[in-house]
């Protein structure tokens, strides 16, 4: 998977990095503003009212 | 075996005495006896021992005569068809021979050259397979190289796509991992700077509210709206800088900025029981460490015109001695147990400082904590707060509940904006 990734980047190596760079920031961007805070009120983690 | 000791051969391999043995039987005649015994020392030990032990058994089987005849003559070289035996199989591989020649000498003429047939075509595949294999292992590393060109020979696909199977699915599970572990990151930092910027716009909201409310159109003090902010809670032992704008209403989102009134319940200074409830992991984690407050310790609440002090009640296994604490300790002057002398300690008989249930037990946050049918006047209701979080941290399991009774009261003095009361001192 990385694999086929890292070779379908076009570009030099230092223009490779900084894609790849670019692309696990868009992930974990993704992750942290739309994908946990729609999960997290459907996880008991953190209930912390009564009845 | 009585012929062979004598001539001093004990030493020497079992092979020796066993061979006599086949010879005596069945001929029957004594003669041979005698001249075997000192041929057989002579030389083949070393060369024969290998051929020993199977040349018992041959001549056992076969009952006839001239076998015992022959069995002497495989250990001495002269003797033609067995020496052709031993040529063949040299050219070939030497080492091979000793596992074969256990088969080479039962049938004496016939397994030899079955032998010959195997050694040679045992050798021959070796150096076939061994080529093979190279070219193959040269084939796989050029593939390496290649990554993921089309020219594969068709054996090397199965494999090739297996371990392309397998490690994506190994990286399938890292990456799950590492998403579980940026969860936690989220759970326990993010959601802290996102909270800590809500909270921030709440209190400034209220802030300004607090500003204009001299307009006598609000006249009544708490018309507070969902998830508005209409007090500020403060509690000295986590420091001055402890302070949390209080919002109405409890759902995940109100929660997300700040403690959050359970509505319905009183407002503070109010009798009855003012309940607040907060996160204790992430999301500003207001009531992380309610956990660590002890009987007596301050929980200020200011709201727009008063400040209203409460101090947790004594845990349950302070109500017994809390004459005592109470008189050892300043804070806890105005601090009382809320029992009477029933049985039962009265109404308030079940209300402790201190206490975790399950997260169904709603009775805690009642007018009167834990007896919802308690029918008290509200005349006669003690003014309580309540705190309630999740317990243990990170769990929904249980909740941890903590009661305040009301022990102080200051009116703000409009003149005095920003003067805070006596019991902020105190850390």
């Amino acid at each position: 998977m990385y694999g086929w990734i890292w070779r379908h980047l076009p570009g030099p190596l230092p223009v490779r990095i900084f894609e790849a760079l670019l692309l696990i920031s868009a992930v974990v961007a993704l992750l942290l503003f739309v994908v946990f805070p729609w999960i997290e009120p459907r996880l008991p983690f953190n209930q912390v009212t009564t009845g | 075996m009585s012929t062979n000791p004598p001539p001093g051969q004990r030493p020497v391999p079992r092979y020796q005495r066993d061979q006599s043995q086949p010879q005596t039987p069945p001929p029957g005649t004594p003669v041979p006896q005698g001249p075997p015994p000192p041929a057989r020392p002579q030389g083949p030990p070393p060369g024969a021992r290998p051929q020993g032990p199977p040349p018992r058994q041959n001549p056992q089987p076969g009952p006839r005569p001239p076998q015992p005849v022959r069995a002497p003559q495989l250990d001495e070289p002269p003797t033609q068809p067995i020496p052709r035996v031993r040529a063949t199989p040299p050219p070939p591989q030497p080492p091979r021979r000793p596992a074969r020649l256990i088969e080479d000498d039962q049938p004496t003429r016939h397994i030899p050259r079955v032998v010959d047939e195997e050694t040679t075509e045992v050798e021959k595949p070796p150096e076939d397979v061994i080529a093979a294999a190279a070219a193959a292992a040269a084939a796989a590393v050029a593939d390496e190289e290649r990554e993921e060109l089309p020219a594969k020979p068709p054996e090397e696909q199965p494999k090739e796509t297996g371990r392309v199977v397998v490690r994506s699915i190994g990286e399938v599970l890292i990456t799950a991992g590492l998403v579980v572990l940026l969860f936690v990151f989220y759970e326990v930092y993010v959601t802290d700077w996102l909270s800590a910027g809500k909270q921030s716009d709440a209190t400034v909201a209220l802030d300004d509210r607090w500003k204009g409310q001299e307009d006598p159109q609000r006249k009544t003090q708490f018309q507070v709206g969902d998830g508005e902010g209409f007090a500020k809670i403060r509690i000295p032992k986590f420091g001055a800088d402890y302070v949390y704008t209080v919002l109405e209403g409890t759902t995940d989102k109100i929660l997300e900025v700040g403690p959050g009134h359970y509505k319905g319940t009183a407002f503070p200074g109010q009798t009855g029981n003012f309940a607040v409830a907060g996160h204790r992991v992430g999301k500003g984690a207001p009531f992380n460490d309610i956990d660590l407050l002890d009987a007596c310790d301050a929980i200020v609440v200011e709201t727009s015109d008063s400040w209203f002090v409460y101090r947790m009640m004594p845990k349950s296994n302070e109500v017994k001695d809390w004459d005592k604490t109470k008189a050892a300790n300043q804070k806890c002057q105005r601090v009382g147990t809320l029992r009477t002398n029933a049985a039962d300690g009265g109404a308030y008989g079940k209300t402790v400082g201190q206490e975790i249930v399950l997260p169904s037990q709603s009775g805690v946050i009642a007018p009167v904590p834990n007896r919802p049918d308690a029918q008290l006047p509200s005349g006669q209701q003690a003014s309580l707060i309540t705190l309630t979080t999740c317990h243990p941290r990170f769990s929904a399991r249980q909740r941890l509940i903590v009661h305040g009774v009301l022990t102080h009261q200051y009116k703000k003095d409009p003149a005095k904006p920003g003067e805070l009361p006596p019991e902020m001192q105190e850390s």
